[in-house]
């Protein structure tokens, strides 16, 4: 062997010795991604309990100048009333003062789904002594919780004695409000004031799961598919027949439609097959449906399903053509 | 009388094996093989560095941004199961013994006192350590650079390892069908093209039991990362595939590799191959 062939051979073995080194050490001792990367996510995640069992984001602005809000706003005139009676409560208005927001929901203790209680975090312009005053005005109380100022109320459907479903309004820092149950709340102000306490970027999985979404999509959301099923009660003969998956995610990015992608974290690569096999034949039934509905075709030739080992991908695109048929078929009836 | 000793066929092919290295990875033909291996890396750095100065950058299909780790799997099935691999089995496989006879050189080594199928097993086992030391590594900067895009180096390793093993068993297999064709038919090239990027495609693309036939039919099953939908034909090698289980996949491909390597060692070892002038 030559001496320049003798190079060749130690230089490809290193190649693949320091990378087979890496992954190893990656794969069991959890190689620290800054190395490779940011941390990733929203940085509203902090403030999020590290058990929170579904993470969503929405970049509210772009998705409230999307022409697809204005082609559906325009189509269906759906009554606001949740949004004025959040802005009559609350006095923050969802359109013109928040840029992103950042909600969690946490698994119920007795794990019967996601009603342990959920989270909002939004970003954007608000006037903390005009909302304080108003919701003060309706009845709320307010006080220094650790050093961010908390104004806890009950909700206009809510009995006084339900203490767990209380609602609180709490500003973390400038231009941050949390908004959602009061215990979810003071968590929030006590991972925010007690510095090391584990938050919702110490959960690896979950991490993982959101760096995979955080690029380019304007809403996505994460979670843990046992408390969404749990949520969903469903019969036993359908949750039977479902593959297990761990996690899921969607995300979505909208504009002019929707295009987005669904994924599934199965607990191993046979579920995935199998959940693969399941999502194809439904894709199959769907496409013979269409039938003659070229826009519905377009929707449905959209539909692309991916994934490597465990994660089930499904890719798909709804092109405003479609929300405009639906439209017209609401109006028409 | 004193004789000495023939040497045995694992010896020979050894020595073969250590001439033939340095001659197959500096020869005209491996600046083909580095831009066949290098073109990924490239595609996959540049990536990288569109991603590093735009986020929004990272490719999208249906307009959703794929994640590092999907990414991979589509250059894997894309570039390398569909190309790479057949690509370098053809070229390298069917010009093992067919070089030797183009150059006219053939001569030499059969003259030499070791068995004429050690010549063959021999530059077999270059090609395989020329073509792994090669693809692997690439395989390995092309991860790298693409998985921590958006994903977990730790939590996509074991896929790595798969990919990397079936890699290298789709060389082996790949290398000894066309040296099985390099060794018995004229014009092996054509044949091989034609097989690879003719015959293989085509029968995987219909119902029945002609693609047992092939190698990419067993190949195909061993990859960790679901099949693209990125054409038409795709859809349809989707809808009409069979993945045979994981065992049946290697045993079929350790079987292909030993018989056609053992039937392309019987063919030098009998065919007179004559020198055109």
């Amino acid at each position: 062997m030559t001496t320049r062939t003798r190079y060749f051979v130690i230089a490809s073995l290193l190649v693949l010795t320091v990378g087979l080194g890496t992954g190893l050490v990656a794969y069991y001792v959890g190689f620290p991604m800054s190395a490779f990367q940011r941390a990733g996510g929203p940085e509203e995640l902090r403030y999020m309990p590290r058990d929170a069992a579904v993470v969503a984001y929405a970049d509210v602005r772009e998705v409230m100048t999307s022409q697809l809000r204005q082609r559906v706003h325009d189509a269906i005139p759906t009554p606001e009333n949740g949004q004025q009676e959040f802005e009559n409560q609350t006095g923050i208005n969802i359109e013109r003062d928040i840029d992103r927001v950042v909600a969690c929901a946490q698994a119920a203790p007795d794990g019967s789904g996601v009603k342990g209680g959920g989270m909002v975090l939004a970003r954007g312009r608000f006037d903390e002594v005009k909302i304080e005053s108003l919701m003060r005005s309706h009845g709320a109380e307010a006080e220094s919780y650790k050093g961010s100022r908390l104004i806890e109320t009950y909700g206009p459907h809510q009995h006084q004695a339900d203490h767990d479903t209380k609602f609180a309004v709490a500003f973390m820092e400038p231009g941050l409000v949390a908004v959602g149950t009061a215990d979810l709340v003071r968590t929030a102000i006590d991972i925010h004031a007690g510095g090391n306490l584990p938050n919702a970027t110490a959960n690896e999985d979950l991490m993982t799961m959101i760096r995979s979404l955080d690029t380019g999509n304007n809403a996505w959301a994460v979670g843990r598919f046992d408390a969404l099923r749990q949520q969903a009660r469903l019969p036993e003969q359908v949750a039977s027949q479902i593959p297990p998956i761990t996690w899921f995610s969607v995300a979505s990015h909208v504009n002019g439609g929707i295009r987005g992608i669904i994924r599934a974290e199965t607990r191993d690569d046979e579920s995935a097959n199998n959940l693969r096999d399941v999502v194809r034949g439904f894709m199959a039934m769907a496409k013979l449906g269409a039938g003659s509905k070229p826009e519905m075709q377009t929707m449905l030739q959209s539909l692309e399903l991916g994934g490597t080992g465990k994660t089930v991908a499904l890719s798909f695109a709804v092109p405003v053509e479609v929300l405009d048929v639906i439209s017209k078929g609401k109006r028409g009836h | 009388m004193t004789g000495t000793q023939r040497p045995t066929v694992f010896r020979s092919a050894l020595r073969v094996f250590d001439l033939s290295l340095g001659q197959m990875l500096w020869s005209r033909r491996s600046v083909f093989l580095g831009l066949l291996v290098g073109g990924p890396v490239l595609l996959a750095f540049a990536i990288r560095a569109a991603v590093a100065l735009e986020p929004r950058a990272l490719p999208r299909v249906n307009g959703a941004a794929v994640s590092g780790g999907a990414l991979f799997g589509m250059i894997i099935w894309l570039l390398y199961i569909r190309f790479i691999v057949p690509v370098l089995g053809v070229f390298y496989g069917t010009a093992l013994i067919a070089d030797e006879v183009d150059d006219k050189t053939i001569t030499y080594l059969f003259t030499r006192p070791i068995p004429r199928s050690a010549v063959l097993l021999g530059k077999y086992l270059a090609y395989l350590v020329c073509t792994v030391l090669l693809v692997l590594p690439s395989v390995m900067l092309v991860y790298f650079f693409v998985v921590p895009l958006t994903g977990s180096i730790g939590d996509s390793f074991p896929s790595l390892l798969e990919d990397l093993a079936m890699l290298a068993v789709g060389l082996a297999a790949y290398g000894a069908v066309f040296a099985l064709v390099g060794a018995r038919l004229k014009r092996p090239l054509v044949i091989g093209l034609v097989y690879a990027f003719g015959w293989e495609p085509a029968v995987l693309l219909f119902p029945g039991y002609l693609k047992r036939l092939t190698v990419g039919y067993y190949l195909q099953a061993l990859v960790p990362h679901a099949m693209p939908n990125d054409s038409a034909v795709s859809i349809l090698m989707q809808a009409f595939r069979e993945v045979p289980s994981l065992l049946a996949s290697l045993t079929a491909l350790a079987v292909i590799t030993a018989v056609t390597l053992w039937q392309a060692g019987e063919a030098v070892e009998r065919r007179e191959y004559v020198l055109e002038q």
